[in-house]
């Protein structure tokens, strides 16, 4: 994806804009004012999208995405999206030939069209699809020449010219980092970090982008290393020359490493898909969703960034669980299931059923892109087997053609839980969550270095 | 002058024909309803002759999680693509029985089963082999290796084997089990080792 990074500074009043992040791109569109209401061009929103292109018959317009079409009659406040009626929050206009909407329709419109996670910032304007998202941690230095080193779990490329002819917008006082393609979130509000050089970073949202403020009583020097996965903002010495800082590597067990290396979870199932069945409501994909945020906490409580494929009950199909896994170049991938029969705990590492030929260049076979990573999806299976059976668990562990395993190009493994005795309450036991859960992240954290940059 | 009693007999006689009709077209009507119904619950292929043979079936076993062969007495035809449809439709008429050692859904069989190549065939399932298929990894590969192994041991010569649902490609058996890839025999071969 080309992110980058924008410093925009302008003394009119900037254009409205929202700002779509995809996992493919970002783009932007401008928001229109119309009798005290923001409005978009259905054009210019979902045509990037794959949508067709709105075709009118007098009043009626319709339009198609994901098989899916949609239906709007100008001056009315109501769509038709696959045969369903959907409020639009406001009357449907059409301007010089170009359908209208008002941008409180945005979300019920995406959320029905699209068969992925949609979050809309609204007050912002900022709209992700899918897991579509750079965080970044920040590591304050307190030495001679005090530096704030912003680590992003993407690059953000730093546009020179731009910073040159546009300018940081850097005074005594305030540094401000704009993101206008760059789909950077973050929990942050204000971080405070003395009264000297550097003294309080700040996350905020607006018209379309991420914005960090550095506050200090100097001007900063703004320094882009590792690829553009890190930005380090520090004070210029009189005589120095400024020279890339690079995020120190933490030598303890337990402090947060740099989220580079990150393991991405996958609750299994989700949405209309159930997954197995057990007694009641038991089902496998509300079983995964529990174990998988159990994971993660144990891997961060060891210092492993985590991603999850979903955070709630939504419908994602297994091409785009692997898709999402490689575009962001997860280090390992763990699938979570629960299923009969049998009992304790099943490790399961990829296996190519049509095993091809390795193509030249840089494009893998999607039924077989695992197969330059098996060895390693072995090794971290081995790991957590091993994990689990210190724990007193009965493990089986074997290659199997699950999907979307074949299609994952980094180290993946799948582990199943199975009821105990074929009592499917045990499926719920939060112990036996924790004690799966830690073991997979001891095992992980065993054979992380070994596989660790080689994504 | 037609006699009066002549007149009557006439009059009786045509009544008798129309009756006969009507009881006739109601009959019709309802033998054609019964073959319709019964042609509704009919295997979705034809019966086929053939002579009969000992053959191995891979079976699997839900309980203990394993694959185990057994033999059988079926009826199987020269013909290759219908060999191997017959060799499959044993394999189901194993599990769909009362009591079942790995139950599939009523409705599971085999619709068509036809090559591409040489040695690759394409099986096509009813949609209740799919629809109907218990979730879970386990469940769903032991239905795949048993049908694959089966397979191969009596129908030489298959190297690649797909599966269709209803005609369509579909991602997943149920929820697990990969079907949008081609399985080499081979393969499923070292993978059903494990379960044996």
């Amino acid at each position: 994806m080309a992110l980058y990074f924008a410093l925009a500074v302008s003394g009119a009043a900037p254009e409205q804009q929202l700002t779509v992040y995809t996992s493919q791109t970002s783009y932007s569109l401008p928001v229109l004012d119309r009798g005290g209401k923001p409005y978009i061009s259905v054009a210019d929103l979902l045509l990037p999208l794959g949508a067709s292109a709105p075709i009118a018959k007098g009043k009626e317009w319709k339009f198609s995405l994901n098989r899916a079409e949609v239906r709007l009659a100008e001056g009315k406040e109501k769509a038709t999206i696959g045969g369903k009626q959907v409020d639009l929050g406001g009357k449907v206009l059409v301007e010089n030939g170009r359908l209208m909407l008002p941008m409180d329709a945005v979300l019920p419109l995406l959320g029905r069209l699209l068969n992925t996670m949609v979050d809309f910032h609204q007050p912002a304007r900022r709209m992700f699809v899918g897991n579509t998202f750079t965080h970044f941690t920040a590591e304050f230095k307190n030495e001679d020449q005090p530096s704030l080193v912003l680590t992003f779990s993407q690059p953000v490329t730093v546009n020179e010219n731009h910073v040159e002819k546009r300018g940081i917008l850097t005074h005594t006082d305030t540094t401000t980092l704009v993101f206008a393609k760059d789909p950077v979130v973050s929990d942050l509000k204000t971080q405070q970090y003395g009264d000297g050089a550097i003294q309080s970073l700040s996350f905020s949202e607006e018209n379309g982008a991420a914005l960090l403020t550095v506050s200090g009583n100097k001007p900063l020097q703004v320094i882009r290393s590792d690829d553009g996965k890190t930005i380090t903002l520090q004070a210029p010495e009189a005589s120095a020359t400024p020279t890339p800082v690079q995020p120190s590597a933490p030598s303890v067990e337990g402090q947060r490493r740099t989220p580079e290396f990150f393991v991405m979870i996958d609750p299994s199932h989700g949405g209309a898909d159930k997954g197995a069945s057990f007694s009641g409501k038991l089902l496998e994909k509300d079983i995964t969703l529990r174990l998988a945020r159990e994971l993660r906490k144990e891997l961060e409580e060891r210092g492993i960034a985590v991603r999850l494929l979903r955070e709630s009950d939504i419908d994602l199909s297994l091409d785009r669980r692997a898709e999402i896994t490689n575009e962001q170049h997860a280090g390992i991938y763990v699938a979570l299931h629960a299923g009969r029969p049998g009992k304790g705990v099943r490790v399961y590492t990829p296996l190519l059923t049509d095993p091809q030929q390795p193509v030249a260049g840089r494009f893998l076979p999607w039924e077989s892109a695992q197969s330059g990573a098996i060895s390693r999806s072995l090794t971290v299976a081995r790991a957590v087997s091993n994990e689990l059976r210190k724990k007193g668990m009965a493990v089986a562990s074997m290659g199997m053609p699950l999907r979307p395993l074949n299609n994952i190009a980094t180290s993946a493994i799948a582990v199943e839980l199975a009821p105990d005795a074929d009592d499917p309450q045990s499926l719920e036991s939060q112990k036996r969550h924790n004690n799966v859960a830690t073991a997979i992240a001891l095992g992980i954290v065993q054979v992380r270095n070994q596989i660790e940059g080689r994504p | 002058m037609i006699p009066r009693h002549f007149q009557i007999t006439v009059a009786l006689v045509l009544l008798a024909i129309l009756i006969s009709g009507v009881i006739i077209i109601r009959m019709t009507h309802k033998e054609e309803a019964l073959t319709l119904q019964a042609a509704g619950a009919a295997p979705v292929a034809p019966i086929v002759g053939g002579r009969q043979e000992h053959i191995q079936l891979l079976l699997a076993y839900d309980e203990d999680q394993a694959l185990r062969w057994r033999s059988a007495d079926v009826f199987l035809p020269a013909d290759r693509n219908l060999r191997a449809r017959e060799t499959l439709r044993s394999v189901l008429a194993q599990y769909l029985q009362m009591p079942s050692p790995h139950p599939l859904a009523k409705g599971t069989d085999i619709k068509d089963v036809y090559f591409i190549s040489d040695d690759t065939m394409i099986v096509d399932t009813t949609a209740a082999f799919a629809d109907g298929h218990p979730s879970g990894i386990l469940l769903e590969e032991l239905t795949l290796a048993s049908l694959i192994e089966t397979l191969t041991a009596n129908v030489p010569g298959i190297a690649k084997v797909k599966f269709l649902v209803d005609g369509k490609e579909r991602e997943t058996l149920a929820g697990h089990a990969d079907l949008m890839s081609f399985y080499q025999t081979a393969v499923v071969h070292e993978l059903a080792k494990e379960f044996e």
